[in-house]
């Protein structure tokens, strides 16, 4: 069986049909899909311009980090969770739609450049914390951050458009 | 008008441009929501304690307007093209009605509370004005999301 069969199954499962005919089911999980994106995404994108030295310039990085991420990471939760839940109502769709894809790309490429930063400027943060400069390769990791999180956006809201 | 109707021509005839306007809609109001959310969770107490008020309020000032001009900007791009859609969508009625309403109370009244409250000796915890912050721009988004899903 291939995988879009599987999802053609599971897009066409009576429990995914009978969310999609529930009036509020779009609304109230596609809503809290896109509002959770301000507790997520947007706390994150206070940490990239502090990592880019344009917002919070007297504080240490490693002051920003631990007061957005224990609500930016419920925030991701709460996105992937109703994320999953909107694929599996649309699974076949979603799959083969090109803008689903490239979003799955950017995700997937934003989780190793988080991991990317976790591992390698995380560690030795201590040396820049406070200083006036930030490492280059930490300021590209918050760049990539940026444009692709925007990307992300973008191809969520083309997704109801063929590519 | 010439140069108007070009660019209501542009954005009504390209199949791509409006959902891609309202990407940045979106990104603009992330950039909004997640600086109200700061400043608010900082001003219940419930997280961001360990940076100034007064060093927190001027950044998640600056940067909640630049999201929410973007916001105005690419949201008046998607209206203008169609504005008799809009004008009879009861959702997009409510939203502007709680965004000139959030926009008066966070640029008058809470920026007063946040100075007084950045220059107090003693910390205090404010409930009733973050909560209505919340509510109002949160409300705000939820009543855009309702304009295609309610009408």
């Amino acid at each position: 069986m291939s995988v879009v069969e599987i999802f053609h199954i599971i897009q066409h499962s009576s429990l995914a049909t009978s969310f999609k005919q529930a009036d509020l089911f779009f609304p109230v999980v596609e809503g809290t899909h896109i509002i959770a994106m301000s507790l997520s995404v947007g706390l994150i994108l206070m940490l990239d311009l502090r990592l880019l030295r344009v917002a919070f310039q007297t504080e240490p990085v490693s002051r920003i980090m631990s007061q957005v991420m224990p609500w930016a990471l419920p925030g991701f939760g709460i996105m992937f969770v109703t994320g999953v839940v909107l694929f599996l109502a649309q699974a076949e769709s979603a799959y083969t739609n090109g803008y689903f894809r490239v979003k799955i790309l950017l995700l997937t490429l934003l989780g190793l450049n988080a991991v990317l930063f976790q591992f390698k400027y995380y560690p030795r943060m201590a040396e820049w914390d406070n200083s006036e400069s930030v490492p280059m390769g930490a300021k590209a990791i918050a760049i990539v951050s940026l444009v692709f999180w925007l990307g992300v956006i973008v191809c969520g809201r083309l997704m109801a458009y063929e590519l | 008008m010439s140069y108007d109707s070009k660019l209501i021509d542009i954005l009504r005839n390209s199949h791509h441009a409006i959902p891609i306007i309202q990407a940045f809609h979106l990104f603009g109001i992330t950039l909004l929501l997640g600086a109200i959310i700061i400043l608010n969770f900082r001003m219940l107490g419930i997280g961001m304690r360990e940076i100034k008020l007064s060093v927190l309020a001027k950044q998640v000032w600056s940067w909640g307007t630049a999201g929410l001009l973007l916001a105005i900007v690419s949201g008046l791009l998607v209206f203008i093209p169609d504005p008799a859609r809009y004008a009879a969508n009861y959702s997009f009625l409510t939203k502007m009605s709680l965004l000139v309403i959030a926009v008066l109370f966070q640029y008058t009244f809470y920026r007063r509370v946040v100075r007084a409250e950045a220059r107090a000796a003693e910390p205090r915890r404010h409930l009733v004005v973050p909560i209505l912050s919340l509510f109002l721009w949160f409300g705000v988004g939820w009543a855009g999301r309702a304009i295609a899903f309610l009408g």
